[in-house]
């Protein structure tokens, strides 16, 4: 029998999951409280008119609203503290944010600072918060960040050139709201690379040996089958709604899992490149992903292979075959999704050692690394860097 | 019970642990590279201890209330401390459910636990010596 080791599932976030439920928002954080609200999205998805229904709705639920829409791909502390500034002088209460990953952890970052003040530097770090923050809505545009469940926020400190923690459960939000409707115009490259980040969530946090538990384990297998069966599609015709729900809720199942159990040498990596040259965090972990796998393949093939199993891929009894087969399917659905699988691909210069060297360096800092089932020295990041060039 | 009977007795041994890695050379170096200045707060019994090392230069080890702003303080059980530098404790588990609060960029605290390794061993001979005087 296997035992049970301790373990700590925490996810504090209503779900409400339907087709144009989003401009329900107004009435939702009403019901929290909220009376002047804060929404966070970026300028590309205002000018899709994704936004409009939801911003209309509070009107109709005579709200007062102020819109923050200048969120960078990659977004940074200036960032945060610029919709601070606006939150604050509006005398915002509530928070809403619409749109990928960087939207929604830079709006849990500014809920921080407008519910408790000071800077987001006085705030990074693990479990500092003390208490409740203003109410919190997040309608995720993308199926991958899974930050509308999660309990951490990563902000990029551009002048550092690396990501600053934040984690919280009085981080997670209130309530996520997940509409399919709005992910339909999202592009094919875009659906595809935070598909992949989904998909690295669910293998990393069903591969992390320390804190995991059977509540993660299962939203990480469910997830893992439905963005398997649904991703293809998803990237392929993106107005396919069943494609769209499916990988939407896989995400978040995802989260919920990752933020319970870590995740581990992949997100490291990617943290520390995109950190350095802004590139996509989703595309960044699709290109780590099958060398993050095989390196950490000797202590978890065992967790692999039953994930090949449960999805199907393979019905062999040996771990070490199985998991083989799973990591070569995860290729094959990089490939079907039509990701680069090399990092000079995503835009990476060709580093000199000395510069390589100093981002290992930097990958062993990042809090990702302390849930990696294997440890990870600067030379190991450096040959997994080298074989994803 | 707890692990230890006083302040007193926390404190020596931390400070004592702290002396020890000071002197040895292959671990104080690498901590002076990462210019930190770590704060430790305990609690059951309660004590605090900062090891600066910002000046790249020397660590200094401070038990008394200090007007030094840290760069990360780790807030903590004494016995969690204790569990930790024997190696029974999983860090990513205190952290992740909170038994250890930090404050400040903790991923630059994980990133020395490399470097730290070796004092385990110190750990456990200035304890039972702390123990033994008591």
């Amino acid at each position: 029998m296997n035992n049970i080791s301790p373990f700590i599932f925490y996810c504090p976030t209503r779900i409400e999951f339907g087709e144009n439920l989003s401009i329900s928002a107004a009435e939702c954080l009403q019901t929290s409280g909220g009376s002047k609200v804060l929404i966070i999205c970026d300028e590309g998805l205002i000018k899709t008119g994704v936004v409009a229904p939801i911003l209309n709705s509070f009107q109709e639920q005579g709200m007062i609203a102020h819109t923050f829409s200048d969120v960078p791909s990659d977004s940074d502390l200036s960032c945060v503290n610029q919709a601070v500034a606006l939150g604050q002088a509006a005398n915002c209460n509530a928070v809403l944010a619409v749109g990928g990953g960087s939207v929604l952890d830079t709006a849990k970052v500014v809920n921080i600072c407008l519910s408790l003040g000071g800077n987001p530097l006085e705030h990074q770090g693990m479990n500092n918060l003390t208490r409740r923050l203003l109410p919190s809505l997040a309608i995720p545009t993308t199926a991958g960040t899974g930050s509308e469940v999660s309990q951490v926020a990563m902000i990029k400190d551009a002048k550092e050139g690396r990501k600053l923690l934040f984690g919280s459960r009085f981080l997670a939000y209130d309530t996520a709201i997940l509409d399919p409707l709005l992910l339909v115009s999202l592009p094919a490259k875009l659906t595809a690379a935070t598909g992949l980040d989904a998909v690295t969530h669910g293998i990393e946090a069903y591969s992390a040996e320390a804190i995991r538990s059977p509540i993660t384990d299962a939203l990480c297998l469910e997830s893992l089958r439905l963005l398997f069966n649904f991703l293809p599609q998803a990237t392929k015709c993106g107005d396919d709604l069943a494609a769209r729900a499916n990988t939407l809720v896989a995400a978040s199942m995802a989260g919920m899992a990752f933020t319970n159990a870590g995740v581990g040498i992949v997100h490291a990596l990617t943290h520390t490149i995109g950190g350095q040259f802004s590139t996509h965090h989703g595309a960044t972990n699709a290109v780590f992903l099958p060398h993050g796998m095989r390196f950490n393949f000797d202590v978890v093939a065992h967790r692999y292979a039953s994930v090949a199993r449960y999805l199907k891929f393979s019905d062999n009894q040996n771990d070490q075959t199985a998991a083989k087969i799973f990591i070569t399917k995860v290729e094959e659905l990089i490939a079907a999704v039509g990701l680069p699988t090399r990092l000079r691909d995503l835009g990476v210069p060709n580093l000199a050692e000395n510069q390589i060297a100093e981002l290992a360096y930097l990958a062993t800092l990042d809090s990702a690394i302390m849930f990696n089932p294997k440890e990870a020295s600067s030379q190991d990041m450096v040959n997994i860097y080298k074989r994803a060039y | 019970m707890p692990v230890f009977a006083s302040s007193e007795e926390l404190i020596e041994v931390m400070e004592n642990l702290w002396k020890r890695i000071k002197a040895d050379p292959s671990i104080s170096q690498k901590l002076l590279q990462s210019k930190l200045c770590v704060r430790f707060h305990y609690r059951h019994p309660t004590g605090q201890l900062t090891v600066d090392g910002t000046d790249g230069l020397e660590l200094k080890i401070s038990t008394q209330e200090s007007k030094i702003k840290p760069t990360i303080e780790m807030f903590m059980q004494s016995d969690l401390a204790h569990d930790f530098w024997i190696g029974k404790l999983n860090l990513a588990v205190a952290v992740m459910s909170g038994k250890i609060i930090s404050r400040g960029p903790i991923n630059q605290v994980l990133a020395l636990l490399p470097v730290i390794k070796p004092a385990h061993s110190m750990y456990i001979e200035v304890f039972q010596s702390v123990k033994n005087k008591m």
